[in-house]
């Protein structure tokens, strides 16, 4: 079985990103557009990995990783953030969340995937 | 699908995107200050340089970097949304769409605009308010054009940070020259909580270098004490590698916030081998397999290395998620039905906010609308056929028959709609327009839209920009006054253009009002008369000189200003609005302003029609243009003129048509008694009777093309195939009118139809 | 590796999560002042919490005086236990020699 990421990204660019990146990549891939379908999306699909963007309507990235870490189930889930905002305030946010690393855009396939190797077994 | 196609997505989605932008920056013009807009609006330029970002797009990157930073500030609450604060804003979007159109078509954009709006930004950002209306001006381009420069190189949002394994696989330096470090790793019980796992840390570690571990478990309490969750465990490493502290850093890069992290480099092989002895070292084998094929990963420099890594790396694993799969029992559902239950579920969350939608070729959905007329025609023939031959009247064949006929027409219904669009996106692109001219003229206008998700054909939007554009310049331009009149006329001093969509009738109706001057009918009549086109002692209503205007080459400005004199009338918008099926009409107010009002067909495709016979040819006439049909009586006939006949209806005179003689049809003008009249209605808003020899019955046509399959008629606005096979003609019901008005149908159709 | 007659067998989980810390405990818990065996056959993740239980678990069983034992055990559990410098069998040594 392949190893299933769940991405989280309002952006149709991205979103067509990572899933060519990840599909060459022998990853199986469910896509969600926002926190809030991320959630849902997540119940059905158990992901070995989360890669989520922070700006999303609906419920942000902060929110979503909340969500994850409060979900008994899932909540052990490795967690990566996309972001363009490497700055310290940002990735404080997102690791008070609960985020386990992230992925400094722009997007760039073998930081993606060097990232996921990293938390995934 | 390859990077090309995902550029086209960008691209596309960007347009969106823009859209999003601006409708958010007008709302946040209108005094709206719900959070959710700022964020919209900040989300839009942030995503656009998201993907610019991956296609190395620099300069869409670098303005959309300065652009997003100045909304943070509005987002933050350290910058005040005000009206000058947001026609900087409203500009900046505008270049940025130029921008994405550069970075997609190729060509540039005027950099000193760009560069001005750079420096307004960026003082907005540092908290500088902008002078009121005094324009900056663009600024002498110093020695290095702040564009180019500030994204790319931005330490904080755009360096990348390297990973210690790109640089991975360097020379083999002896081993003994290589420096030791003694790193202590103690993780939190948050570290954990996060989703990091020591095992990986360590995992990763070992990749970088030859190292042995000491794991030191005195803190591990008596089981049925400690937190399962805890977290106990702490090492002692001992690692030899020419990654630096830094390289062994970066390895614990996600996880430093939460763990205690000491690194040492040991001095000398004394040193090292004394923590040796006092710590049980175990030797980690410099192994990359463990838990997973690594090397290739570390090596990997290009995604398709990586993607063959991670193949390689999943086939060893494969065994292993099989057999975790298993022992989890229930989740044994395929990747299929979790994607499946997925979408469902996306469905579902999405019934309660924004559809969801996909996106679908045009091509494709026009091939299925084609398709779709096909069965309908198809459909149509065979009842007739069936009707034909059915003289023991199998009910149950006309009841299948029925239930055929409605399936097909909700089939059609329900196609066309899959290229019904809002009319939102041309009504956006509008504000731009207004802006500008508003610029260019000196005046102050205010653009206010209503019925935005106003739905109608695809083909139909995006022919209405044109003409839009050019009705919205003409409006400001010649409608409105200068602010200085406006206050002297009791006016508010900002103009507003308003553009409404509506649905009426069956078809889409377009008003753009202004609250201008109105037409001055004076100087349109004495123009008109000056022109030849009217004689000077004419006596035209009010409504019939406004129409006037229509006429081509017609501009009533004294001067022609650099925006509307382009040699482009108000008769070139008038031809486009006829070539969409549509009309437009004017009607003004002296002093209060003008309404322009177009109603358009709401597909291209199909078509209501009444189905007449005409010497002997059957016409469809479009069910929209009729008003009512009569049965003429010979007392209600009135010879006019040498060849001119009037109905009489009610109490006023109608012009009576005959459409067999306009279209040639017959030589001579048929008696009106022997046929039927079906009143329409005109362009100017008078009515015609058109004569024709019998109505055969109303029904949907599906539109062909004549200009396509054949070349164009006058008088004939397309064709269709009626249920019988045969070929019908669709009557242009104005250009036959306006050929009753003496014009002839072979002179180009814009003039002719002028009214 | 022998395990005494009548010994309990644990058997451990494939994924040794964050979750199955908290489950893995209790198992052993409930298993306190019997002879056990672990199985770790089917380990296929195996996560730094579990095996801080394990070892937990060890030195209970040291200090009841019963063994406890490290059965058959998985490629991935034996790599995950050697990175990370935790050794069951010289832990267990003195149980292993009994």
């Amino acid at each position: 079985m392949k190893k299933r990421v769940l991405t989280v990204d309002d952006s149709r660019t991205i979103r067509n990103m990572l899933l060519v990146t990840l599909n060459n990549a022998g990853f199986e891939t469910i896509q969600a557009e926002d926190g809030v379908e991320g959630l849902e999306v997540l119940e059905d699909c158990n992901p070995d990995v989360i890669v989520t963007d922070i700006n999303m309507p609906r419920l942000d990235g902060f929110g979503f990783i909340e969500g994850v870490r409060r979900n008994e189930k899932y909540r052990a889930i490795p967690i990566l953030v996309l972001t363009t905002e490497s700055d310290a305030e940002k990735k404080n946010r997102a690791r008070q969340a609960g985020a386990t690393g992230w992925i400094v855009k722009p997007f760039d396939p073998t930081k993606l995937i060097d990232a996921i190797e990293r938390v995934t077994a | 699908m390859d990077m090309n196609e995902i550029k086209e997505i960008f691209f596309q989605e960007c347009e969106e995107q823009l859209a999003e932008l601006e409708s958010g920056l007008l709302k946040l013009n209108d005094g709206d200050r719900d959070p959710e807009t700022v964020n919209a609006v900040f989300r839009a330029v942030h995503s656009i340089k998201g993907g610019a970002g991956a296609f190395g797009l620099d300069d869409l990157v670098a303005f959309a970097h300065v652009f997003e930073t100045t909304l943070d500030c509005v987002r933050s609450n350290k910058l005040e949304p005000t009206q000058d604060v947001l026609k900087v804003m409203l500009k900046s979007a505008d270049v940025l769409a130029d921008l994405t159109n550069a970075a997609r078509d190729g060509g540039s954009v005027d950099e000193s605009r760009s560069r001005g709006l750079v420096k307004e930004l960026e003082a907005l950002a540092h908290g500088e308010v902008p002078a009121p209306s005094a324009a900056v001006e663009a600024p002498v381009p110093k020695a290095a054009a702040p564009v180019v420069a500030v994204a790319p190189t931005d330490p904080s949002g755009f360096q990348p940070i390297p990973f210690s394994f790109d640089d991975f696989g360097g020379e083999d330096e002896p081993a003994a020259a290589l420096p030791t470090y003694e790193v202590t790793f103690k993780p939190r019980a948050e570290l954990f909580s996060k989703g990091n796992e020591a095992s990986l840390l360590l995992r990763d570690l070992s990749r970088i270098g030859e190292m042995s571990i000491f794991c030191n478990t005195d803190d591990v309490p008596a089981l049925h004490k400690m937190d399962p969750e805890g977290s106990y465990l702490h090492w002692v490493i001992s690692i030899k590698t020419d990654k630096g502290e830094d390289g062994i850093r970066q390895v614990f890069e996600f996880a430093e916030w939460d763990c205690e992290l000491d690194i040492k480099l040991q001095e000398d092989d004394a040193a090292s081998a004394e923590a040796d002895s006092e710590l049980p070292m175990i030797p980690v084998p410099f192994d990359l397999s463990i838990l997973d094929d690594g090397p290739a990963v570390a090596e990997a420099d290009t995604s398709a290395d990586v993607a063959a890594a991670v193949a390689a790396a999943d086939t060893a694993s494969n065994v292993m998620q099989m057999a975790g799969a298993a022992a989890r029992g229930e989740k044994k559902e395929s990747a299929a039905t979790a994607a499946a239950a997925a979408a469902n579920n996306a469905q579902a969350a999405n019934n309660a906010s924004a559809g969801q939608t996909i996106r679908v070729d045009l091509d494709r959905v026009d091939r299925l609308i084609n398709l779709v007329g096909e069965l309908v025609i198809n459909q149509a023939m065979l009842s007739q056929s069936v009707i034909e031959n059915d003289n023991n009247g199998t009910s149950s064949i006309n009841m299948g028959l029925e239930e055929l006929q409605q399936l097909t027409r909700e089939i059609q219904d329900s196609v066309m709609a899959i290229r019904a669009q809002p009319v939102k996106p041309v009504f956006q692109r509008m504000a731009r327009t207004v802006r500008e001219i508003a610029d260019i003229t000196g005046k102050s206008v205010r653009l206010v839209t209503e019925g935005e998700n106003t739905e109608v054909d695809k083909t139909v939007i995006d022919k209405l920009a044109e003409p839009l554009t050019h009705m919205i310049r003409n409006a400001v331009d010649h409608g409105l006054e200068m602010p200085e009149k406006r206050v002297a006329l009791g006016k508010n001093p900002e103009g507003t253009v308003k553009l409404t969509a509506k649905h009426r009738s069956g078809r889409i109706v377009i008003e753009l009002t202004d609250d201008g001057a109105g037409i001055n009918r004076e100087k349109v009549r004495q123009k008109a008369i000056a022109n030849d086109l009217i004689s000077a002692d004419a006596n035209l209503t009010d409504e019939e000189i406004d129409n006037l205007i229509f006429h081509a080459g017609f501009s009533t400005a004294d001067k022609v200003s650099d925006l509307s004199g382009r040699g482009v009338g108000m008769d070139v918008v008038k031809r486009s609005i006829q070539a969409l099926g549509g009309r437009i009409s004017i009607s003004s107010k002296p002093g209060q302003g003008s309404t322009f009002s177009m109603s358009l067909p709401l597909t291209l495709a199909v078509l209501d029609g009444m189905v007449v016979t005409v010497a002997g040819q059957t016409l469809v006439v479009p069910l929209t243009a009729i008003v009512e049909t009569l049965q003429p009586e010979a007392s209600s006939i009135h010879s006019f003129g040498a060849t001119q006949r009037l109905i009489s209806i009610r109490n006023s005179f109608c012009p009576l048509v005959d459409v067999g003689r306009i279209l040639n049809f017959r030589a001579m003008q048929a008696n009106p008694v022997e046929g039927v009249a079906l009143l329409v209605e005109s362009e100017g808003g008078g009515q015609r009777a058109l004569m024709v020899d019998a109505i055969q019955g109303q029904r949907q046509v599906v539109i062909k093309s004549l200009e396509a399959n054949y070349t164009h008629v006058p008088g004939i606005a397309a064709a269709t195939i009626l249920g019988d096979g045969r070929v019908a003609l669709i009557l242009d019901v104005d250009a036959v009118v306006a050929a009753s008005r003496g014009q002839s149908l072979k002179q180009e159709m814009s003039l002719a139809s002028v009214g | 590796m022998a395990s005494k007659a009548g010994a309990q067998n644990v058997k451990l989980a494939a994924v040794l999560d964050l979750n199955e810390a908290t489950t893995l405990q209790g198992t052993l818990q409930s298993l306190r002042g019997s002879d056990i065996v672990i199985d770790a056959s089917a380990v296929e993740r195996c996560g730094t919490q579990c095996i801080q239980v394990l070892l937990a678990g060890a030195k209970a069983w040291e200090e009841d005086k019963k063994t406890f034992t490290i059965g058959k055990v998985s490629d991935a559990f034996e790599k995950t236990t050697q990175l990370i410098g935790v050794n069951f069998e010289q832990l267990l040594g003195k149980e292993i020699r009994q």
